[in-house]
């Protein structure tokens, strides 16, 4: 096998139960995102763009959707000879096997699959997070500072950094201090959840935390703290850009609606970095003759008659004669049908919003979300903040 | 449909089609905001299992080339037959440039004896339609015919008189769907069934026909069927109807009318029944400002609407800005309608630029501004 100086590790197995109904049936790095990405697609884009060729990702909860949609690696120009994406399950050995415990557990069980590459350097991602990063220069000053680890981070408003990991960091940017999710910061330096080891150093502290049966097996918890407290190298590298963890209904709203911001807040539109994507090779979007479409985005399949407003439309989706759909996101095939009004909402995937339903409310009212492949009978109400599945009534 | 082969006779560059094919082949030409022409041929041959698939060129071939590539898109990039390109050359009994479909077959007819395929199916880059081919197959083998060729209703009254009207192909059928006789040219005749350039045979009788008529001197694969079977008689040559939405790209009017076709929900749900693929481009969704009015249109992804877009087909990137009004007009990739520019009834090749002014064309008759031209 041919030799790497850095590959990189994507931690894709979290359940994301903060995403409710979105992630029923999907993990958290498949929920569709921006009119024709998924959440993944920022990662592995950002590993193609920063000439990163071997990615493996670790898979366990409802990984079938996301298998499906890395599939060869090719839309990231990762089908590669030499390298390439790897979805990596847990598995059976002759002596064990079982589920990831942790995020260490999980790179810990795939030591031999890191071992094949032999890097000096291993890149730990997460498919969580929505952001344009060039690893590449974060590599570049992990080896010019000669740390053995390098944590990207980024200032948060102060009132927000208590639901951060937090960073303490000297005038130089070493990092003296974590703190996970601290009722008083000391700093607003948050994690992005990117982390550049050396792999010699990182393949020991796996070890040992792994003969630790107290440990909790957690990169945040346990293998940063214990390389804190043996005096290790440990280097904030300091990312101004967009970077949004959409964990939640409201984040993942909010970062859609960063796209149709005017100027937008995150740009996609830079074609020096571009984000790749599976595409589901449809026919341009059609707006008919009583459209009206304003301060949106819209893709390929999408077939809007009724009216759009501040929303993200997903490939496929069809807006009625009548309808009208407004700071909104409506995901990949799904209809909102005539006469139904659907405000501060996310709409999941392949779903029907019969005639005439009220999903959401305007103002500042709670974002409203109805699940994948729903069908919401004419007439339903789903009210800010409510979560639906169309099996009960709203209201 | 593991036992037929493809081939897809890309024609020459054509000079109804004035600037749009001075630098590209027919087989290139961008349609319906993100597609080629050739686009079309080849998702209908992979959705009919076609595993091999050979693309003849002629001239101006590079933009074709860049498009396809290795086949990705139509998962022709197989380890066992997949995509070939078949560029023209030069020995001594082949001059590189090809007179007709029969002239093509013949300087890569190596191609088509090395393939172990059954049946062949051969397609030009005319006639635009989608489809799949395994109940013209069914057909085929159940009546025992030698050729089944595709054709389509052509009623005089909705010809137009101004086109290319004298490579058009005719046939007159039998009651039981036997091909009597193939008349050329739309001037002296009643006949309806409008061939859409679209044959199957068996590989060998293939090699056979284009050995014979290469023999007699013959161009053309409709005159080579009448004088090497029709007109023996010991052939059957059957004609088989595709009832689906159809069009030949042949002038500027018929690929203006054909886009515009594309606008209307029946007629777009009809010809994109069955998926049809293309190279991908990883563009942006498409974004309207505040302000923006879009109607009656088709927009690819990766354009920017500021201003006005009403009964047009834009291509992927292109920007209409604040003010700017684009009507019946149809758009090519990465083109720029700045401020308060008005055009109506263009066509622009890609990479055009208007940075002020109007630009009203005829109906009808629609200007059209070549590739990378600033205005």
């Amino acid at each position: 096998m041919q030799k790497k100086q850095c590959i990189a590790m994507l931690l894709a197995g979290g359940q994301g139960s903060r995403l409710g109904l979105l992630t029923k049936k999907v993990a958290k790095p498949a929920i569709p995102f921006g009119g024709k990405y998924r959440i993944i697609d920022f990662p592995l884009s950002n590993c193609s763009n920063s000439l990163i060729d071997v990615v493996g990702v670790l898979t366990q909860y409802q990984p079938l959707e996301l298998n499906r949609y890395i599939g060869s690696g090719l839309p990231w120009d990762l089908d590669l000879n030499k390298g390439g994406v790897f979805v990596l399950p847990p598995y059976m050995t002759s002596k064990s096997g079982e589920w990831y415990r942790g995020t260490a557990n999980a790179i810990y069980q795939n030591i031999p699959f890191i071992e094949q590459y032999d890097p000096e350097y291993v890149l730990i991602l997460s498919g969580d997070h929505i952001y344009k990063m060039n690893y590449r220069a974060m590599l570049s000053s992990h080896i010019a500072r000669g740390a053995d680890c390098t944590i990207a981070v980024r200032p948060v408003p102060w009132e927000d950094a208590p639901s951060f990991g937090i960073m303490n960091t000297d005038e130089e940017d070493n990092i003296t201090e974590f703190e996970e999710k601290p009722k008083e910061p000391k700093s607003n330096l948050a994690s992005m959840g990117v982390y550049v080891f050396n792999w010699s150093v990182l393949r020991k502290y796996l070890e040992d935390d792994e003969a630790n049966p107290n440990s909790h097996n957690d990169f945040g918890k346990n293998i940063i703290p214990a390389m804190l407290a043996d005096g290790l190298g440990l280097s904030a590298y300091r990312f101004e850009d967009y970077w949004k963890d959409v964990g939640t209904i409201r984040s993942l709203w909010d970062s859609n609606m960063d796209l149709i911001s005017d100027p937008p807040r995150f740009n996609l539109y830079d074609k020096s970095w571009r984000i790749y994507a599976r595409n589901p090779i449809m026919v341009p979007h059609y707006v008919g003759d009583k459209a009206c479409v304003e301060g949106s985005m819209v893709t390929e399949g999408c077939e809007v008659y009724g009216t759009a407003l501040r929303s993200v439309l997903f490939a496929g989706a069809t807006v009625e004669e009548g309808a009208l759909v407004e700071d909104s996101v409506v995901m990949p095939g799904s209809v909102i049908c005539s006469g139904a009004v659907v405000r501060r909402s996310i709409i999941g995937e392949n779903t029907i919003i019969g005639a005439d339903c009220v999903v959401g409310d305007g103002g500042d009212s709670e974002i409203a979300l109805v699940g994948s492949e729903v069908v919401l009978e004419r007439g339903s109400v789903v009210l800010p903040g409510q979560q639906s599945d169309g099996r009960e009534e709203g209201a | 449909m593991k036992d037929v082969m493809g081939i897809i006779y890309t024609t020459k560059d054509d000079f109804a089609l004035r600037e749009l094919t001075a630098s590209r082949a027919v087989a290139a030409l961008p349609v319906v905001g993100r597609y080629r022409i050739i686009d079309f041929m080849l998702s209908s041959m992979v959705n009919s299992d076609i595993k091999n698939v050979g693309v003849i060129m002629q001239k101006n071939y590079h933009s074709l080339m860049d498009h396809i590539g290795a086949g990705k898109e139509w998962d022709l990039h197989t380890k066992n037959d997949g995509l070939f390109i078949l560029p023209p050359f030069q020995t001594r009994e082949n001059q590189g440039t090809y007179q007709g479909t029969v002239d093509a077959l013949r300087s890569n007819i190596s191609y088509v004896k090395r393939s172990n395929q059954e049946y062949v199916i051969l397609c030009s880059t005319y006639s635009v339609f989608n489809t799949t081919f395994d109940n013209v197959l069914d057909e085929h083998v159940a009546s025992g015919a030698d050729v089944t060729m595709l054709y389509t209703k052509y009623p005089i009254e909705d010809r137009s008189s101004s086109s290319n009207t004298a490579q058009h192909c005719y046939l007159d059928l039998d009651e039981e769907g036997a091909v009597r006789n193939i008349e050329m040219g739309a001037e002296h005749h009643e006949l309806e069934n409008f061939s859409m350039n679209v044959f199957l045979m068996k590989r060998e009788l293939l090699v056979l026909l284009v050995e014979q008529a290469h023999a007699k001197g013959i161009y053309s694969i409709h005159q080579a069927i009448k004088a090497g079977f029709l007109d023996r008689g010991n052939y059957l040559v059957r004609g088989h109807e595709y009832t689906g939405y159809h069009k030949r790209v042949e002038s500027i009017p018929s690929y203006y009318a054909f886009n515009m076709d594309m606008l209307d929900e029946a007629t777009r749900k009809d010809l994109f029944a069955s998926p049809v693929f293309t190279k991908v481009r990883d563009e942006v969704p498409a974004r309207y400002a505040k302000g923006a009015v879009a109607i009656n249109s088709l927009l690819a992804d990766g354009c920017v609407i500021e201003g006005r877009v009403e009964n047009s087909v834009l291509f992927r990137g292109v920007r209409v800005r604040k003010g700017a009004v684009v009507r019946n007009s149809i758009i090519m990739q990465e083109s720029d309608i700045r401020e308060n520019v008005e055009v109506e009834h263009v066509i622009f090749d890609k990479g055009v630029t208007i940075r002020e002014g109007r630009l009203i064309g005829q109906k009808g008759y629609p200007i059209v501004i070549k590739k990378n031209f600033t205005l």
